[in-house]
């Protein structure tokens, strides 16, 4: 078992909350990538046990929903927005710098599992671009001495 | 398709309608029909891709756009509802610049690989392409392309099961593979991820798509994304012609077409022929692959006589002369009593007939019977079994019912058909289903109330039912009266208790059928097959009277075989029924004298060499009659054995003549479905090998022996007519059943209730030859629980050796998540597993020990 018996009490929790079955997916998904960060098909298969909803449903929902991630992601993620307003603002050669500066290309986790590098569609932030949100926070107007400056601090946190 | 709507004037008068006009003819349809309907009802071509006319509509490909007059934008014709006073146009400029659109659209990540494409030629998309889309594409950038997990060919093909190949490439993405499984087939191997531009249809993740009609999602791709591999790359579709045929593995008798190419003379594939009163246009894989034993090249090719103690081909002359002699000598020196006939309930009318006709008149005998695989038949023609046995069918009154039973019966694995009917009444009507089973079966995911009862308890589940009714005072005291006193125990909570049951189960079941408006209740093998089935036949018939269940709908025990129904019309049992019979009589011009004998009986006196020569035509007792080693032993007494088969099995092994059976592919014939329906299956291709049809042979054996059976071909037609003409319902009896029952203790050593019966994919001893079938499932194995499967401490694949007093067999563990008591299942189709070696015949209940091989 992945998910915890915490876990799969909260999700048969949620089961009783709809009218329909399949309506508790998302939320049991949700459950699930609280506890373990990410989600797996041994996860949906845990998923379909504890809400006899079929382990199908489940996978399609879980790939439709391309935000909850479907392999182990490093400590902190980093979203770089690469829409128009970033973009203009250098965003491209940003992703490359952190590229560099972590040593691993776009959608990959460094070694240690700290970070984990994505680009992503437009955070409403335009008018502090460029920008990236690291797990829940944003961090705005970004430049390379800025980037340097937010990555020390979060190794020397973890 | 235009036939499906239909204006039914009955159901007209009596549901609301609304009057529209399409293409400016006025049509009335009822209300709730779709505006796509209604055209394709008038007869008008509306393209389509993703509507399918068994599955609720999604909208999803846009094909069937059609304008509607007051509506600012083109109509999805399969998604809006026809209204009073609509004026929609089918064909307006309008329309085809839809159309158009939406071609371009479907096309922009379409490969446009026709020309290596299996499905061109057969393919919607192609088709409609031509008919409504542009000649050229304004595109000239890089499509979008899957070769993720993909054979690294041009074709980027994925195995997603053991006989469908899928390619993502050319999929449109219709979604009705992913609907008909879940909606028609309660399955869930199969679905639809990701999204955008990557949105896949693919297994789900690490199953393979193998359920038992995964064929269908085959048969209704539009395009060539899902294709076979039985039939792919094999030939080109317009090179073939098709023949109408008919199911030969299960009862329902549902309509197929096999695809034939005549100068090879070769069968190709099998795809279904949409009959709404049978099967929706829904075939199971069983019906779908199992033709392809008919191509097998092990079959037997020339007739083969015993001589020095081993089996030598001879010519057809040589075989029949030895045959007709020889039946002869004993009938003389022995008397006619001294031969046995069984035949398969799977051959057609005029063999079964032409069959019946030899044993009663040229033999003699009235040793005839086509139940082979069934222990401890009744020696009397008038039991409660026989009464519930006849009654009429109806596959379609399934539909409409609103309280559906199936008793004693694992639908999927005995009747697929009727199986997929009942999930149909669930899904579309919400019909109430209840399973009431000695183990778990798998439609119980749509029942209501999953009965499981402690097996040996049939009756008493019933009789818990029925004095639930009472107790509850759900019936009319008077329709009561007197049946307390006939059955036991005495009250329903010491029933329910018996059978291990819950009783508020039985009584929400109980009150079901009290309120039920048409009931439909099912009887199945596990019924049909148990040594003490009188009992239990008793109490369905007591539940019925108290019920009245006859006079608000139906309730049967479904026939097993594709002419099982048939065999039973035409006489084909020791104790005909009394007006077939009399048919009978008169045209034999007599009956034969002796004690008529059930195959029991038949292996009985075989034993005590009362019986001398028998005579199998298509049957294999050997490994389908549930207690091997008493048929082995009754059957090798025989000083003369004549078997007709198609292959080399068990049971020709031990004859002394083998005479090589032509398939039903093979010639023309009638078969009777269980609903008494007789449908004509036509011949497909010639008779392999020397193979000859049972007719023929049976034929030929007659004017042999120098009695001819029929003086010309229009003489046997009209003698099957008149006798399948005759009334074979019995009538229900007008007071209620004794029902004693008597609890048998369990053996200490062998406790696990064991239960043999067919795999979901195969039906009888010849699918086990059909290579696609075999791709399934091509090994016996034991089906258990999850928790048995953690007490015995094994899991899936594990090699168990399965022990019972009769004897044993080692096979592989299969855990199944929908059985949740200690009954396990056994599929007896594999020869090479002896599976009916397990089984007593006179043991109502077989039991077993399961024990880990060592490695």
């Amino acid at each position: 078992m992945i998910l915890t018996e915490e876990s799969v009490k909260a999700i048969k929790e949620k089961v009783k909350l709809y009218p329909q079955r399949k309506s508790a997916i998302l939320p049991a998904l949700t459950i699930a990538y609280r506890q373990v960060g990410h989600l797996s098909d041994e996860i949906y298969q845990e998923i379909s046990r504890a809400t006899r909803i079929p382990y199908v449903e489940i996978a399609e929902a879980a790939t439709f929903y391309t935000m909850f991630p479907k392999a182990p992601r490093g400590k902190y993620l980093i979203q770089v927005c690469h829409n128009i307003s970033c973009a203009l603002l250098g965003a491209d050669s940003l992703i490359g710098y952190l590229e560099e500066k972590l040593g691993i290309k776009k959608g990959e986790t460094t070694p240690d599992n700290l970070f984990t590098l994505i680009s992503v569609e437009c955070l409403g932030s335009c008018a502090t671009a460029p920008m990236m949100q690291i797990n829940n926070d944003f961090y705005e107007n970004l430049t390379r001495a800025k980037v340097d400056e937010i990555l020390e601090e979060l190794k020397a946190k973890a | 398709m235009a036939t499906e709507t239909k204006k039914d004037t009955r159901t007209a008068q009596q549901a609301p309608t609304v009057t529209l006009t399409i293409d400016g003819q006025e049509v009335t349809v009822p209300k709730g029909t779709t505006v796509l309907e209604a055209a394709l009802g008038m007869g008008i071509h509306v393209p389509t891709f993703c509507w399918h006319p068994k599955l609720k509509s999604v909208g999803a490909c846009r094909m069937c756009y059609v304008e509607i007059e007051k509506m600012p934008k083109l109509a999805v014709s399969c998604a809006t509802e026809a209204m009073d006073g609509m004026v929609v146009h089918t064909d307006s400029d309008l329309v085809k610049r839809g159309r158009k659109a939406v071609i371009e659209f479907i096309l922009a990540n379409h490969p446009l690989d026709c020309p290596t494409c299996d499905k061109g030629g057969e393919c919607d998309l192609q088709d409609l392409t031509f008919k409504h889309g542009f000649d050229d594409s304004r595109y000239d950038f890089l499509k979008m392309r899957f070769t993720e997990g993909a054979v690294h060919t041009t074709f980027d093909d994925v195995r997603i099961g053991p006989e469908i190949i899928l390619n993502r490439n050319r999929c449109i993405l219709c979604y009705k593979c992913v609907r008909a499984n879940k909606e028609a087939f309660g399955e869930y191997d199969l679905g639809a991820f990701e999204r955008g531009n990557i949105t896949e249809i693919n297994a789900a993740p690490g199953r393979e798509v193998s359920n038992p009609f995964s064929g269908n999602l085959v048969e209704i791709c539009p395009v060539g994304a899902l294709t076979n591999t039985d039939w792919r790359y094999k030939i080109r579709v317009w090179l073939t012609k098709q023949a109408r045929s008919i199911c030969p593995f299960t009862s329902s008798g549902t309509n197929t077409l096999l695809w034939k190419e005549d100068h090879q003379q070769k069968i190709f594939r099998c795809t279904s022929r949409r009959n709404d009163d049978i099967d929706d246009g829904w075939i199971a894989d069983v019906t779908r692959y199992g033709w392809s034993y008919v191509m097998a090249e092990d079959r037997l090719q020339t007739p083969l006589v015993k001589k020095e103690g081993k089996q030598v081909p001879v010519s057809w002359e040589e075989a029949i002369d030895l045959v007709a002699r020889r039946l002869t000598e004993i009938d003389d020196t022995k008397g006619n009593v001294c031969i046995g006939g069984l035949i398969n309930p799977q051959l057609d009318n005029e063999s079964l007939h032409a069959f019946n006709k030899f044993m009663r008149v040229t033999i003699g005998a009235n040793n005839v019977d086509h139940r082979l695989d069934y222990p401890m038949l009744p020696a009397q023609g008038d039991t409660a079994y026989s009464i519930l046995s006849s009654q009429p069918f109806s596959i379609a009154d399934i539909d409409t019912s609103d309280v559906i039973v199936s008793f004693g019966s694992d639908m999927l694995k005995e009747h697929p058909n009727e199986y997929l009917r009942m999930r149909k009444a669930y899904m579309f009507r919400q019909a109430k289903v209840f399973t009431i089973n000695p183990y778990a079966v798998k439609n119980a995911d749509i029942a209501s109330v999953d009965v499981v009862y402690a097996p040996g308890t049939d009756e008493i589940v019933v009789n818990a039912i029925c004095l639930a009714a009472i107790e509850e005072k759900l019936v009319d005291a008077g329709r009561a009266a007197g049946l307390k006193d006939k059955i036991v125990p005495n009250s329903a909570a010491e029933a329910a208790e018996t059978a291990g049951v819950e009783l508020d189960d039985i009584k929400i079941i109980a009150r079901s059928l009290a309120d039920g408006k048409q009931v439909t209740f099912l009887v199945g093998e596990l019924v049909a097959r148990c040594a003490e089935r009188e009992p239990i036949a008793a109490a369905i018939a007591n539940l019925n009277r108290l019920f009245g269940l006859t006079d608000k709908g139906q309730v049967a025990r479904l026939a097993r075989y594709a002419n099982s129904k048939g065999a039973e019309k035409l006489g084909l049992t020791p104790f005909p029924a009394p007006e077939v019979k009399a048919k009978l009589e008169r045209i034999f011009g007599g009956w034969p004298e002796n004690e008529a004998l059930t195959t029991d009986k038949m292996l009985v006196q075989m034993n005590k060499e009362a019986i001398n020569a028998g005579l199998v035509v298509g049957a294999n007792p050997l490994l389908l009659y549930p207690d091997r080693e008493f048929a082995r032993e009754c059957l090798e007494r025989l000083d003369f054995l004549v078997v007709c088969d198609s292959f080399e099995t068990e049971t020709t092994a031990i004859a002394d003549v083998v005479l090589p059976l032509a398939s039903w592919a093979e010639y023309a014939g009638d078969y009777v479905n269980l609903e008494g329906r007789t449908q004509h299956a036509e011949a497909a291709i010639k008779p392999r090998f020397h193979s000859r049809p049972a007719l023929e042979i049976i034929e030929q054996l007659a004017r042999a022996m120098d009695k001819p059976l029929f003086e010309s071909a229009d003489e046997r037609r009209r003698e099957v007519a008149e006798v399948l003409a005759a009334q074979a319902v019995l009538p229900w009896p007008n007071d209620y059943f004794e029902v004693s029952f008597d609890n048998a203790a369990a053996d200490s050593e062998y406790t696990i209730p064991v239960f043999v019966g067919d795999d979901p994919h195969h039906a009888g001893h010849l699918t086990e030859k059909s290579p696609s079938l075999s791709n399934f499932v091509s090994e016996a194995y034991v089906e258990m629980s999850i928790e048995l499967a953690a007490k015995l401490d094994v899991k899936a694949g594990d090699s168990v050796r399965v022990e019972s007093e009769a004897g044993k067999v080692i096979v592989p563990v299969k855990v199944s998540d929908y059985l949740d008591t200690d009954a396990v299942f056994l599929p007896r189709n594999f020869s090479s597993a002896q599976v009916n070696s397990l089984l007593m015949r006179k043991k109502r209940v077989n039991r077993v020990k399961i024990t880990r091989v060592a490695d």
